[in-house]
Order: C-alpha cells, then sequence, then structure tokens
C-alpha cells in the first residue's frame, strides 16, 4: 500500500476462485519497491543533479524495443495456449456497467450446444462478478487488479494456470470496465469484443477510438432501453465504421434475449473456424 | 494509468538493456511516443519522473520525443497528417489504406557510462 494515499501498487494484483477465499495469492512483481503514482507530487527541486558527472565515459546505447514487447511477448504464448486446445478466447471490453457480465450469464446458460465455457473476471476489486458467474456452474476466477486499470497478459497467463479450460470451448475474459486503458493491452485472445450500451452516448467512438479500433466485433446491449433514450443506432454504426471499417455489429438485449441468436450464431461460427 | 504501467516495463527494459552493456549509471532514456499510439506523451512523461526517481535509475533524465501522426492514401500516393482516426485524403477524401506514423512506443536508445 502506498503510505501517502494508501493506494495500491499499479501491478499489484489478486487471483481469487469463488469459495477458496483462504488460498488467495498476491503477486508483488515489486520492480524497484517504493512508492510509484500520479497524484500530483512537487517537481521542482528535482533533478538538479544530473549534470554533475563529466560525461567522458558516456555511451550511447540504441535499444530500439518497444515498450510494449514483454506484455505481447506472453501475449503470444496466451495464443498458443489458445490454439494449441483450440479455445476461442474473447476479450470482452467496455466502460463500466455495460452489461458484460449480464451478456456472460445469459450467453452461458442459454448457449447452443454444450461446449465447454470458462471465465477470467477481470475488477479493481471484488469478486461479485465471478460469484455471479460461479452459479452458472462454470469454472470462473476472479482476477483483482486493485489500481490497475486493465488486465495485461501476464495476469491472464497466471490466471490460466488455475483455471480449468476445456478443448474446443470458449473462454470469456472480461476486461475492467474502462474504454481507454484496456485497449492497448494484448491477452492473447482470439477477438475482442467492445460492448457498448444504448444509454451511454453514441458519440463514444470518437472520444476513445483506440478501443474501437482495436476490436472486431461490437454488441450494442440494452436494445430494450431504445425506445427511452436518444441513441441512435445506425448513427453509431456509420461513425464507428469510419474508425474501424471491418467490425461487426450486433443490436442485443440481455434483459429480453433480443439478438441472442445472432450472437450465438457469431460464437459457433468463430468457435469452429477457429478450430480447423 | 496505464501510462504508470508502461513506465514500469521502460524500467524493467532499461535495467536489463544498461546490465548487457555493463553501464553502471544511466543518465538519458530516449524514448518515442506517437501521436496515435494511445499513450500520452505528457502524462507519460509524468509517470516516467515518479517510477525513475524510486528506482536504480535515479539519475536517469528522460526524453520523450514525439512522432507525429502520418497516414498515406495508397490510391492517390498522398501521405497526410492524422491526428485522430477521422483523418481523410485531401486528394480524394477517403480514408487512410494505411498509417506509415504515430504509433512508436519504443524506448530507442540510452545514454549512460
Ligand atoms: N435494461 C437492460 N438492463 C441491462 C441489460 N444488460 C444489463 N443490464 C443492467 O445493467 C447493469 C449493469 O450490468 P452488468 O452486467 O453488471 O454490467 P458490467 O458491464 O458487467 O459492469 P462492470 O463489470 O461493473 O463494468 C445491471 O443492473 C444489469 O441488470 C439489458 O440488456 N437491458
Ligand atoms: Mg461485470
Ligand atoms: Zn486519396
Amino acid at each position: 500500500m502506498c503510505e501517502t494515499c494508501g493506494c495500491g501498487q499499479p501491478d499489484e494484483f489478486t487471483i481469487r476462485v469463488p469459495g477458496q477465499n483462504e488460498n488467495n495469492e498476491h503477486f508483488h512483481p515489486d520492480k524497484q519497491g517504493g512508492h510509484y503514482h500520479t497524484h500530483s507530487h512537487d517537481h521542482e527541486h528535482e533533478h538538479d543533479h544530473y549534470y554533475e558527472h563529466d560525461h567522458q565515459g558516456d555511451r550511447v546505447i540504441e535499444i530500439n524495443k518497444e515498450i510494449l514487447a514483454e506484455n505481447n511477448l506472453v501475449a503470444e504464448r496466451n495464443r498458443g495456449f489458445f490454439e494449441g486446445r483450440g479455445v476461442l478466447c474473447l476479450n470482452l471490453v467496455s466502460s463500466p456497467g455495460s452489461g458484460k457480465t449480464t451478456i456472460l450469464e445469459k450467453t452461458i446458460r442459454e448457449r447452443n450446444e454444450g461446449y465447454p465455457v470458462s471465465v477470467i473476471e477481470g475488477d479493481q476489486q471484488s469478486m461479485n462478478d465471478a460469484e455471479r458467474i460461479n452459479k452458472t456452474g462454470v469454472p470462473v476466477i476472479q482476477v483483482n487488479t486493485g489500481t490497475g486499470c486493465h488486465l495485461d497478459s501476464k495476469m491472464v497467463s497466471k490466471a490460466l494456470k488455475q483455471l480449468e479450460v476445456g478443448n474446443h470451448g470458449v473462454l470469456f475474459i472480461e476486461n475492467v470496465g474502462n474504454l481507454v486503458c484496456p485497449a492497448l493491452f494484448d491477452l492473447g485472445e482470439t477477438k475482442r469484443v467492445v460492448v457498448m450500451s444504448v444509454t451511454e452516448g453514441d458519440d463514444k467512438p470518437e472520444k476513445y477510438p483506440y478501443m474501437f479500433i482495436s476490436c472486431q466485433l461490437c454488441l450494442i446491449n440494452k436494445s430494450d432501453l431504445l425506445p427511452y433514450v436518444d441513441f441512435d443506432v445506425d448513427k453509431f454504426i456509420s461513425v464507428v465504421k469510419k474508425i474501424n471499417p471491418t467490425l461487426e455489429f450486433i443490436l442485443i438485449s440481455a434483459k429480453t434475449g433480443e439478438g441472442f441468436e445472432k450472437w450465438f450464431d457469431w460464437l459457433d461460427k468463430n468457435r469452429k473456424c477457429h478450430v480447423t | 494509468m496505464h501510462e504508470l504501467s508502461l513506465a514500469l516495463d521502460v524500467i524493467d527494459l532499461v535495467t536489463e538493456e544498461a546490465g548487457k552493456n555493463s553501464l553502471k549509471d544511466v543518465y538519458e532514456i530516449h524514448i518515442e511516443v506517437g501521436e496515435i499510439s494511445g499513450v500520452d506523451a505528457d502524462v507519460f512523461q509524468r509517470a516516467m519522473e515518479i517510477v525513475l526517481k524510486n528506482s536504480s535509475l535515479g539519475k536517469a533524465k528522460v526524453k520523450i520525443r514525439k512522432t507525429p501522426g502520418i497516414g498515406r492514401c495508397t490510391a492517390c500516393d498522398k501521405d497526410f497528417s492524422v491526428s485522430d482516426f477521422l483523418a481523410c485524403c485531401p486528394g480524394c477524401n477517403g480514408y487512410p489504406s494505411e498509417i506509415i506514423g504515430g504509433k512508436e512506443l519504443r524506448v530507442t536508445s540510452i545514454i549512460g557510462e
């Protein structure tokens, strides 16, 4: 914990299985220890000492390495794990409260065939979502990211060691509700799905283009509320298509079940083409 | 907030490279951040400063170079600035067929002894 404000370190995370709370595992990669976060500290006083040395022995080392290289490497390993087992892995991203967990509950209960499903739940805190999924009877694991605002590939890799993932099934990863940060972090998923609810503004794509550009499917949820809100579905789709012309769309309601046949067909199609 | 976790990754990467090249001290870390990389260069600069202060690279100064977003229209053979994903080709008003710059997010070099 941070002494100044009580926040956790950004890369401190917890993995928990519902009903096994005693076995909590904590991961503290703990780079150099200490206190790092983005509150506004005073910076005026610092860094006067840079040029104290005489530069005589200075060397320039060319590096040219991607900052995300480590994340991407582990993501590729996860991807290999999924491909080897014929698992369709979907990374679900959205703003908070768009209906991801509700969609998963309904999908798990009503899916077309009895193929295996497992779930990784990412939240900053709490086991609520994992407990909701646990009631559906499929294997689920909760990753709490603490102050971290996204899942990364290492967290998924760790979670996979404790999660039963059936061959030729589907693994859903519910990312932390946030349209900014998760966009940058490849988890090794087969496809990325953005969930957008009609109660959000239809200008979200312009505000968060990185998320919409990085996804292959957009589920537009809460269609049952369309009569009560100002959300123009056609306008929304045409704006997103400018940013990402190949994005697919399915309009659904996790409450009434509207559009779920199309969603189930999409899952079957992507499961099968992934297996071959 | 992802700027902070990326900053921690930079520390790891630089520490490893400094070790490989037997640098005792690192004085400068040069980073390229593209205009459409999804990372805010100013937030990232601050995140790097905070993280560096508490690391074994406390002497290092971060130099971020922002690179512009550049799209290319292959039909018109034109390159043009894209600071968001809605920019169009000045020739045909179409969307860029490819992005040729602005997605960089990398450590280019370090200076030390
Ligand atoms: N009317 C309506 N409400 C919905 C629908 N889907 C979800 N909800 C409601 O929206 C609220 C949030 O749903 P969740 O499934 O918890 O959303 P989430 O995306 O998992 O939320 P976080 O994990 O907190 O980001 C709940 O009150 C749901 O009952 C829908 O299709 N129609
Ligand atoms: Mg949820
Ligand atoms: Zn053109």
